[in-house]
């Protein structure tokens, strides 16, 4: 008989997320077996207590899933998994930090289609704000864009510091251009939004970012992203379920169009869902970051 | 593909109780995911996770659980949950702290039945005393009791904290539409005297009602006793009693122990936990739901 598949999810927080929980379960995996506040250098450990009770056949039937709120942290963690492997005894790790690489890499990979279609531009040389750019979602969304071209802002509603501190930690790790700004008012964003071509809003839910006054101030914002999909949503005029629907409140920027949070997370959900799959699909072991998730949302919103 | 059925375990204590997770796998979850040490912040948090991530259909196959042991944190979590909520994206929430709003209901259902079997009688106008009733399964119990029609005090060993949880039982769980009294333990001989049912819901071990009290009370009709674990917190009431008479009992009062309590509380959580697979809707379910299901069961059985 066929083992079950067991998913092992780490996660450096006090509570695993309910969403990546649902998640696992619906992309087929039989057993859920949950770690919490787990610490960086325990995941040598779990990891090859996990990978030696099972025959290579059955490790197949066995993956890591790595959580929590952290970019850098989750990495560290996939990494730390990935040298702990004792050929053949090895498995899969996918990690998706408070769902960020599959939620950004669909907000960045949604956003290049509406730009391709709408404006038949490129993310190369655009310019890039994210609001809620010190976020995990903001972070990765930022450190995606910027790998496929963009020039990126990291925008902090509280202080530059975090900003500049975060761009710098990122672009050494993974060779991203990120840059940073802070905005605590409507008048700091208006100055940043007169010249930017995209906006990535990945604040937190149920807080608008960007106002109708804010807005209008943008003269060549061509796509706006949002993944609020709890109300008041991030964006003043993009509704949850929007997909390319026309930016009405952007009134100076011409064909500016929106992308909402439901129309990200459907995207975000396949993504989630295929990649988990691909865990209990592989032949090989497969280690899945943010890179793999920005391919995959690529592949699935079919863009060359 | 059905999705499987996931109920997530929200528990402020630092472990799940075992007890509830058998509970939910047997009433056909399929998943139970522990969550532990929640603080009563975290729960927004963690329940609009929870319901983005499935589609409105298949979040009837999702539902959350609160456990813990505090049975106001718990009604106050269950709150949280429901107003976290952002529909269509919405799902069932079962608050059953310590088991106390399920063991309650048990209670209150199987004292309901006697009374009207040997009785001829309804709670409605009922005295009751709560015997150690500031615990959860007290607190719970008397407001099922006094939503019921009877007038119900609680009592404990200092007056002052039975005062300040017969109030929290009035106003927050019976939203001021009940009053539920208060009494000291040293007092309870006199109390006695116009009892017409006595719950005890005491620590394990401790006798809260002693032979001499029951034989003193001339109208007392059911007495009902949660504890499994001797000596009985009702003198003469053992666990497998289930409305057979109590000796020494002038009145003729019947006892009803902790094994038919707990049947009745079993059956009760066992089709909360269904009902939150079933439901077309999502629900919201506490001890008023529990009481219903329990007196359901209760009747069927006659």
């Amino acid at each position: 008989m066929e083992k079950r598949s067991i998913l092992h999810m780490l996660d450096p927080m006090p509570h695993n997320s309910p969403f990546d929980i649902n998640m696992a379960m619906d992309a087929g995996f039989d057993v859920l077996m949950p770690y919490s506040n787990v610490k960086l250098d325990s995941v040598h450990a779990l990891t090859q207590d996990a990978i030696f009770s099972r025959s290579p056949a059955g490790v197949k039937r066995t993956a890591f899933f790595i959580g929590g709120r952290d970019f850098g942290l989750a990495m560290d963690m996939l990494n730390a998994s990935k040298k702990a492997m004792v050929p053949p005894f090895e498995v899969s790790v996918l990690a998706d930090p408070s769902g960020a690489f599959t939620t950004a890499a669909a907000l960045v990979a949604c956003v290049e289609q509406q730009l391709k279609a709408k404006h038949g531009g490129e993310l190369q040389g655009c310019k890039a704000l994210v609001f809620g750019g010190t976020g995990p979602v903001g972070i990765a969304t930022g450190v995606i864009a910027s790998l496929a071209g963009a020039q990126v802002k990291l925008v902090d509603h509280l202080s530059v510091e975090t900003a500049e501190d975060v761009a710098k930690e990122y672009n050494r790790r993974f060779s991203s251009t990120l840059s940073s700004a802070f905005a605590g008012s409507d008048q700091d964003k208006a100055l940043l939004i007169q010249d930017a071509d995209i906006v990535f809003c990945t604040a937190k839910a149920g807080v608008q970012v960007l106002s109708a006054a804010v807005l209008n101030e943008a003269k060549q914002l061509k796509v706006a992203g949002d993944v609020n999909a709890v109300p008041p949503l991030g964006i003043e005029g993009i509704k949850r379920g929007d997909s390319g629907v026309a930016l009405v409140n952007a009134v100076n920027s011409q064909g500016a169009i929106g992308v909402g949070a439901l129309a990200v997370g459907d995207v975000k959900y396949q993504l989630q869902n295929s990649m988990l799959q691909l865990m209990l699909a592989t032949d090989k072991p497969l280690y899945l970051d943010f890179r793999d998730a920005f391919i995959k949302a690529r592949e699935i919103l079919q863009i060359k | 593909m059905e999705k499987p059925f996931i109920l997530h375990m929200l528990t402020t204590a630092k472990n799940l109780s075992p007890f509830d997770v058998n509970m939910a796998m047997d009433a056909g979850w399929v998943s139970a995911v522990p969550y532990i040490n929640v603080e009563p912040s975290e729960v927004q948090g963690l329940v609009q996770d929870a319901i983005f991530s499935r589609s409105a259909k298949n979040l009837k196959r999702t539902g959350i659980f609160i456990g813990g042991r505090d049975t106001k944190q718990a009604m106050d979590m269950l709150k949280m949950a429901k107003r976290a909520m952002v529909p269509p994206f919405e799902v069932s929430v079962f608050a059953d702290p310590s088991g106390a709003f399920t063991t309650a209901a048990g209670m209150v259902a199987a004292v309901e039945r006697e009374l009207a079997k040997k009785f001829n009688t309804t709670l409605e106008g009922k005295n009751i005393l709560a015997l150690g009733g500031t615990g959860p399964v007290g607190q719970a119990a008397a407001v099922i009791a006094a939503q019921a029609g009877a007038n119900v005090r609680i009592i404990g060993r200092q007056l002052e904290k039975a005062q300040h949880v017969a109030d929290i039982c009035s106003h927050e769980f019976g939203d001021g539409k009940i009053t539920i009294l208060a009494g000291a333990d040293s007092d309870k001989a006199e109390y006695i005297k116009t009892a017409d049912v006595v719950f005890a819901t005491g620590a394990a071990g401790i006798e809260l009602l002693s032979a001499e009290l029951i034989a003193s009370a001339p109208q007392l009709k059911v007495a009902a006793d949660v504890n499994a674990v001797p000596p009985a917190g009702i003198a003469g009431v053992d666990a497998f009693h289930d409305g057979s008479p109590i000796n020494g009992s002038a009145s003729g009062a019947v006892g009803i122990g902790a094994l038919a309590i707990g049947n009745v509380k079993y059956q009760a959580q066992n089709r909360l936990l269904k009902k939150m697979i079933e439901s077309d809707k999502p629900v919201y379910l506490h001890f008023e739901h529990a009481f219903e299901v329990a007196r359901e069961y209760v009747k069927a059985k006659g």
